[in-house]
């Protein structure tokens, strides 16, 4: 740092060149530079990791949109695909990657850093598991998905929920459009996606997060997404209940409000 | 309702866990808030030091201040304990302001006592808290707390210096220049991120210049007390306010 006030007194009390004059706390602020670079460091790995998982946590979320029954095991074919089996296990290495930086005392230290990833895996894990089961996973249960000795917080957990409502719902939206009903098991016993979205809503609405410092900052604000997804499947489901018949197969309930009712084509 | 397979077992867990977690915050709270009120006791004790002759501030300022700073180490104590039921991480931004208050308090006593830098061991030590614990989850000092209470007790300081001239005290803005000459070259060899101590450390630089300015206006005017050897620290301050103008570097010597 060079300043030229410093130099203004030639008589000045003490030596100001950097080569005749020591502080002596330089010992100490080299401790400190060693201690905060290791913890730059790691917080950048986990940063990245939490990038990749994220990325991969989208591209699965994206191929899972393409399942066509509902209530029933993702195809292996799909499964299998290079697409998604390479996605998966880009999450398992991240994941393993960053477990021994998370351990302990650190789980916490980086919760914000790793978070966004772990929120993504989870609204595809919870995602993949309501279109395979209808139901909702349970946070024990994802948890044990995560690599082990990385942390699910609630937080993360109901986050990754609410994030997952607005995949049922373009979920429900797109098989509407294209095979002109709601998604629903073929044996019918757990009922449609739309009782499933609103059941959900109802609970998430039912939560009191104030206790929460995490939720109680964004939960507010993912509510408000997930109420107008299950509303947009309510819509669309009216729509196709009352006017359904006079469609052909293939019409999309989103179509209705921008182009005349005579122009679309099944 | 039509029928739904959602299960409501997984919303009341969760909804246990919230509340639970809202009850270790208030229980935390209501011990910040105490640490807080008495914080404010001791950092008013210690602005004295803004009015106060060097000479003086024993009575005025290190004794009051000792009770309220102890009350501060207890309440600290009963902190600790409740805290390291917890993840450290977890709860650790609701007393981390309070915490670097308290050091910075600690920082500038023993500045002023001893003219040089409380060590984060010595903080540690007083406090009767572990620092930079990274094996266990426990409550502890971090060195960030640590380096931000620094940059408090130099703001402090570089306003101190004007304020001791004012009172008579013309070896103070030495001293403090040169701790803060010696903090500052600290300070450069960090490899600060983009954050809250990054900020606060830029702005040593100019807490540099301010008293630089204020040891320049003295040896200007020949007040500066007469150089005994760069490594006698005068302790006894005292001796040095209101040095005569035969203790001069007069060669500069414009005005008494």
């Amino acid at each position: 740092m060079q300043m030229a006030g410093m130099k203004r007194s030639r008589d000045g009390p003490k030596p100001q060149g950097r080569a005749d004059w020591d502080s002596p706390y330089i010992p100490m602020f080299e401790n400190f530079r060693a201690e905060l670079d290791e913890h730059h460091d790691r917080r950048e790995k986990i940063i990245k990791a939490s990038r990749d998982i994220t990325a991969s946590s989208k591209k699965i979320i994206f191929a899972l949109q393409r399942v066509r029954n509902l209530g029933e095991k993702i195809p292996p074919p799909l499964i299998k695909s290079k697409e998604y089996s390479q996605h998966t296990s880009t999450i398992h290495e991240r994941f393993v990657s960053v477990a021994p930086d998370l351990k302990g005392i650190n789980a916490y230290r980086y919760q914000r850093q790793i978070s966004p990833g772990i929120q993504e895996f989870m609204e595809a894990v919870l995602f993949r598991h309501y279109l395979e089961t209808q139901s909702i996973l349970s946070p024990s249960e994802s948890a044990k998905l995560i690599s082990e000795n990385v942390l699910l917080t609630e937080d993360d957990y109901v986050l990754g929920l609410f994030d997952m409502t607005g995949e049922l719902m373009r979920y429900a939206i797109t098989q509407m459009a294209t095979n002109g009903e709601l998604p629903a098991s073929r044996t019918g016993g757990r009922g449609n996606i739309l009782t499933g979205l609103q059941d959900l809503r109802t609970k998430l609405e039912a939560l009191d997060v104030s206790g929460s410092y995490g939720l109680s900052k964004n939960a507010e604000q993912k509510m408000s997404t997930t109420r107008t997804s299950v509303e947009k499947v309510e819509n669309a489901v009216y729509s196709m209940t009352v006017r359904g018949k006079e469609r052909p197969k293939g019409w999309n309930p989103g179509m209705d409000t921008s182009r005349p009712v005579g122009e679309v084509e099944g | 309702m039509a029928a739904s397979n959602i299960d409501p077992a997984i919303f009341e867990q969760l909804q246990a866990k919230i509340d639970e977690e809202g009850r270790i915050k208030d229980e935390l709270k209501d011990i910040i808030q105490q640490l807080e009120k008495q914080g404010r006791v001791t950092q008013s004790i210690l602005s004295r030091i803004h009015n106060t002759p060097t000479g003086q501030l024993g009575p005025a300022v290190f004794q009051p201040c000792e009770r309220s700073i102890l009350t501060q180490i207890h309440l600290v104590k009963v902190l600790s304990d409740i805290a390291s039921k917890h993840p450290f991480y977890k709860w650790n931004n609701l007393w981390t302001r309070e915490m670097q208050n308290l050091i910075f308090c600690l920082q500038l006593r023993h500045w002023l006592a001893h003219q040089e830098l409380e060590t984060i061991e010595q903080v540690g030590n007083e406090l009767g808290v572990p620092i930079n614990v990274k094996d266990r989850d426990i409550f502890h000092l971090t060195i960030e707390e640590y380096l931000l209470a620094l940059t408090n007790t130099i703001d402090e300081l570089t306003r101190l210096a004007p304020n001791a001239v004012t009172l008579g005290d013309f070896s103070r803005p030495l001293q403090i220049s040169k701790f803060i000459k010696d903090i500052h070259a600290g300070f450069q060899l960090l490899n600060l991120k983009n954050d809250t101590l990054r900020r606060r450390s830029d702005g040593i630089k100019y807490a540099v210049k301010k008293v630089e300015d204020v040891v320049y206006d003295l040896s200007l005017r020949g007040l500066l007390p007469k150089q005994r050897s760069s490594d006698d620290t005068p302790a006894e301050a005292k001796g040095g306010a209101g040095a005569p103008a035969s203790d001069m570097d007069s060669d500069v010597f414009l005005e008494g």
